[in-house]
């Protein structure tokens, strides 16, 4: 091996070679170092992100809305929990397989949960997609059956709203729904993910914020696979604030059971003079509101909207109608508080009057005689408030419908509230760019022609009337508890306030007391308990339209009832309507019942029942529908 | 043939160094195939193999380095014949794992045959070299040189296991340059790649190796599929921070965010659990390693040694470097393991015999 001994030369530059060699990777290594610390260093916090991201879930816990009470302390919405069957992308291989096999097996459309799928495309893949709410047990149980072709497909537990009373004061309490996708982008949904659940009508919209509580979270760890290791930590959901209503359930109950027993839609609204609470709010016809809390199908949903009776409309506050007599109210505040007329001015009636040329009826067709203003609403004599009406002008009549607030929107604390209508000068001018014929006035004097008012702006009339000028603002929230236990909320200013004379006040009330002892609402009347009102009756149609449309809608006319009671220092004030009634005559029954009860509650006495049902619809007449030629045909219900 | 004097020549220094990286793979393979029953952690079998095949490296270690290399060069043809038949016979009749073709199975052990290749190759080429008294000046012999490479190289390749085939090509350098391979043919050679590439690029790559390329370049083109261990392992990397998360406690390996973490991206995992003072610690003990491996290349008493200790460093040092480039994104990722502290019996069993060469050079500066 002596041929491979090295020569100087070669050591020479050997050595120079490995010294370059070791140059060099010393220099790479170097390098090396210089790109560790660039990434480990340098760009730290960013990798440390994405690390926490690839390991760490965020999970929501979804809060259970605030618990709603009502004045009392009865539970009128609660929670309870369910089960939604949710996706978890991640964890899915073959996501058309999986749809496929989760349809086969719970036989809901394929296509339902891809659209729900694509509603929640920008969210991570980790977080599960509920492709059914509120799953029944059979289909929990369709699913755990197969759920080894089912990866990524889990149950999750969730608090569900619940409706204890079913469809009671459906439209008080609204529902909810997931938040739609076009409401992220609303100021109020700030924060809001899709998902979540939310009020879309009634109290739970009004006061979704509050109710809404704030969502929990979970953090977990797991690993590439999605599979969990463990729990870092939990952040328990708040619970919505709980909610204390001015609502009685039991009066509540009563006017809404006593319009099913008697076989009426319509609308009722029972306020408290003093402060404007809701004691009852009804509208029917109404839905179950626990539909929607489990996520309500398709079929469901449709059938509520196309419904011809308009289940999912709250007639209180989004119902025209003609108020009729009711209105006469109006008529007579405003001539005595205007001075044009006194109490004890006699008119006669002969059955008709002629004003501007034209012919106006009484109901009674041979005429009341003469009579003062106490009588004339006893009566309701149509003559007499024609005469006022004419003696007032549409403006002073509708100053007092103001004052009183059949002019204005009530400003109650539920969603979309619409105005009544009450024409004047300037609102004709306005709306239909015409002046006002001085002929239009007579009809709206007995609450026809063009004025139109919802059921609230009706109870809001009495109760301003019953304490003696205040127009409160009808609201339905008492008491919050932000965890300190129930504290009121402060009483929503009143709109609107005046003095009326007390003059005014006893000569009306008289009238109204009269009315319902000795004149058109009789039936109403309960002994000891000094119920003053007056009946109504708003026409469908006129009566040439009534004939052409017979068989093709319901003609028949809404029957009105605004009271307040007792007579003196009245604690309720409200109203019934009675929708299709044939006239004013069922409404009577079922304010003397919800008035009965409320009575009978506040006494400690025992409730009233319903006892024996009502056979043939007894119409008692107040009103005769007016003249032919003023009164314009007009649909008295809301379109 | 042991004598007694060529124990004091014994490079302590860096017989330690070796065993410290080996050492600290092993710890970093507990760390990412540890499992836990009820609650108590326990070593999995990789690191039970993995113990075995220091065993045996150890073994293959003393024996490489008691017997002179000069006997061994002597046979190297015959070793490089049994190379080839070795690595035909895999091909042939080898176990298939993760859809290549590369291990001879000896029951408990899965022989990988082509981890040996760089050794025989080294001494074959040191060998032909080192007889040679032009070195490496001449074309023709180059040539011969490159024939002995490319045999082996082809081979492997064809298993396929491409990663383990490249890591021939710096062997071969390794040597010539020592054996004074001309500057100016290395320039010749690093141009005709350069402009070979747009070419090979444009007819002899095929799709897929192209879209690999370029999810290398952009892996956000493709983050679920081919670019994922690459933005994982810089993610693994990036979030360890200057002192880690700490031992058994990294995120992206434990959780299996990064593949075959044990394996190719075990350096990722130290980056991730101990830091970039980790990272500085390993990097540093490689280094020694390799510089005072080339020193033993100077202290050689003959052209043989320099070369065989040359051609061990090179394949030793490419394989270091680009397994660390990828264990942080910086290089496409490919079958490369991090010779001693990857997990991989054949492979430690390998580059222990290699350094036990590498000693035995060394040892051996004195002796005629």
């Amino acid at each position: 091996m002596g041929n491979t001994g090295m020569m100087p030369d070669d050591r020479r530059n050997l050595t120079l070679r490995l010294s370059v060699l070791q140059g060099i990777i010393a220099a790479v290594f170097g390098v090396l170092a210089v790109g560790f610390w660039v990434f480990q260093i340098v760009q730290y916090e960013e990798f440390k992100d994405r690390a926490d991201n690839n390991h760490l879930r965020r999970l929501a816990l979804r809060a259970p809305r605030g618990v709603v009470l009502d004045r009392h302390g009865e539970v009128l919405i609660s929670n309870r929990v369910t089960f939604n069957i949710a996706l978890v992308r991640e964890q899915v291989r073959d996501l058309d397989r999986t749809l496929r096999i989760l349809s086969d097996a719970t036989g809901v459309d394929e296509q339902e949960f891809r659209d729900r799928i694509t509603r929640f495309s920008r969210e991570p893949a980790y977080r599960p997609v509920v492709l059914i709410p509120n799953a029944s047990d059979e289909l929990r149980i369709a699913v755990s059956a197969r759920a080894l072709e089912l990866p990524g497909v889990i149950a999750e537990e969730v608090p569900t709203r619940r409706y204890p009373t079913s469809a009671l004061a459906a439209h008080i309490f609204g529902y909810v729904t997931e938040v739609r996708e076009e409401q992220l982008a609303r100021p109020e949904f700030t924060g809001i993910g899709p998902g979540a659940i939310v009020g879309q009508a009634g109290v739970e919209q009004a006061y979704n914020t509050l109710l809404m509580g704030v969502e929990g979270r979970r953090e977990v760890v797991v690993n590439s696979i999605g599979r969990e290791i463990e729990v870092l930590g939990t952040e328990k959901p708040i619970e919505g604030r709980s909610l204390q209503l001015t609502i009685d359930a039991d009066v509540q109950r009563a006017t809404e059971e006593m319009f099913q027993h008697l076989g009426y839609n319509g609308a009722a609204v029972i306020l408290e003079p003093q402060s404007g609470e809701v004691l009852s709010l009804v509208s029917l016809p109404a839905y179950n509101p626990n539909l929607f809390a489990t996520g309500i199908d398709r079929a469901s949903w449709s059938a509520l909207n196309t419904d011809t009776l308009r289940p999912l409309s709250n007639r209180a506050l989004q119902g025209r109608y003609s108020p009729g007599s009711t209105f006469k109210i109006v008529v007579a505040v405003a001539a005595l508080e205007e001075g044009v007329s006194t109490p004890e001015r006699q008119i006669f009636c002969p059955g008709s009057a002629t004003f501007f040329g034209r012919s106006f009826r009484c109901h009674k067709a041979g005429g009341h005689g003469s009579l003062d203003l106490r009588r004339a609403l006893e009566q309701s004599c149509n003559v007499y408030f024609y005469t006022l009406g004419n003696m007032l002008g549409i403006d002073r009549i509708h100053k007092w419908a103001d004052a009183l607030g059949m002019a204005d929107r009530t400003g109650i604390d539920l969603p979309n509230e619409v105005q009544s209508i009450m024409p004047s000068t300037a609102w004709k001018l306005r709306t239909r760019g015409e002046r006002w014929y001085p002929g239009e006035t007579i009809s709206v004097a007995i609450g026809q022609g063009q004025v139109s008012t919802t059921p609230l702006s009706m109870a809001v009339m009495m109760m301003t009337l019953a304490n003696g000028g205040t127009r409160h603002t009808p609201h339905l929230l008492k008491a919050i508890d932000e965890g300190r236990g129930f504290e009121p909320v402060p009483v929503p200013a009143p709109k609107s306030a005046v003095q009326m004379k007390a003059s005014t006040m006893k000569a009306v009330g008289d009238g109204l007391w009269m009315a319902v002892h000795s004149g058109t609402a009789r039936r109403a009347m309960l002994p000891g308990r000094d119920i003053s009102g007056k009946t109504g009756t708003a026409q469908v149609i006129s009566l040439g339209a009534a004939q052409a449309a017979k068989g093709k809608m319901d003609v028949r006319h809404h029957g009105w009832f605004v009271f307040f009671a007792p007579r003196d220092n009245p604690e309720i004030a409200g109203v019934i309507f009675a929708e299709h009634a044939g006239g004013s005559g069922f409404s009577l029954p079922i304010a003397k019942h919800a008035i009965e009860t409320y009575f009978a509650k506040k006494e400690g006495l025992p409730l009233p029942v319903i006892e024996k049902p009502v056979t043939a619809p007894v119409v008692i007449a107040d009103v005769a529908p007016a003249t032919a030629p003023v009164a314009p045909p007009r649909s008295g219900g809301n379109p | 043939m042991f004598e007694r004097r060529l124990y004091f020549h014994i490079d302590w220094a860096l017989l330690a160094a070796v065993l410290l990286i080996v050492a600290i793979g092993l710890v970093m393979i507990y760390s990412t195939t540890y499992v836990t029953v009820g609650g108590v952690s326990r070593a999995g079998p990789q690191v039970k193999t993995q113990v075995y095949a220091l065993v045996l490296g150890l073994m293959a270690l003393a024996i490489c380095m008691m017997v002179d290399y000069r006997m061994l060069a002597e046979h190297s043809l015959l070793l490089y014949f049994g190379l080839l038949g070795l690595l035909i016979y895999v091909l042939v009749k080898g176990s298939t794992q993760f859809g290549a073709q590369r291990w001879i199975s000896l029951g408990a052990f899965n022989l990988q045959p082509s981890e040996f290749a760089r050794i025989v190759l080294s001494l074959i080429l040191a060998m032909y070299f080192g007889e040679n008294r032009r070195g490496a000046r001449n074309t023709g012999d180059l040539l011969v040189g490159g024939i002995f490479v490319a045999v082996p190289l082809l081979l492997i390749a064809k298993q396929p296991d491409l990663g383990t085939a490249a890591t021939l090509v710096p062997v071969f350098l390794g040597v010539a340059y020592l054996a004074g391979l001309r500057m100016r043919l290395l320039g010749a050679i690093a141009l005709i790649a350069v402009l070979v590439a747009p070419v090979a690029w444009q007819f002899a790559l095929k799709d897929y190796q192209k879209s690999r390329i370029q999810t290398f370049i952009d892996p956000q083109q493709d983050p679920r599929g081919a670019g994922y261990q690459t933005i994982q392992a810089r993610i693994t990397v990036g979030s360890g921070g200057l002192t880690g998360k700490g031992f058994m406690e990294g995120t992206q390996g434990q959780y299996k965010f990064l593949p075959v973490a044990h394996n190719d991206f075990i350096f990722s995992v130290l980056a991730e659990e101990q830091g970039f003072l980790g990272v500085l610690v390993v990097l540093g003990l490689y280094l020694f390693v390799v510089l005072r491996s080339l020193e033993a290349a100077r202290l050689a008493k003959d052209r043989l040694g320099v070369y065989l200790v040359g051609g061990i460093i090179a394949g030793f040092t490419f394989q270091v470097v680009y397994n660390v480039a990828m264990s942080v994104g910086l290089a496409p990722v490919k079958g490369i393991t991090l010779p001693l502290m990857s997990y991989g019996g054949s492979s430690l069993i390998a580059t222990l015999a290699a350094f036990g060469l590498i000693l035995n050079v060394r040892m051996r500066q004195f002796t005629n």
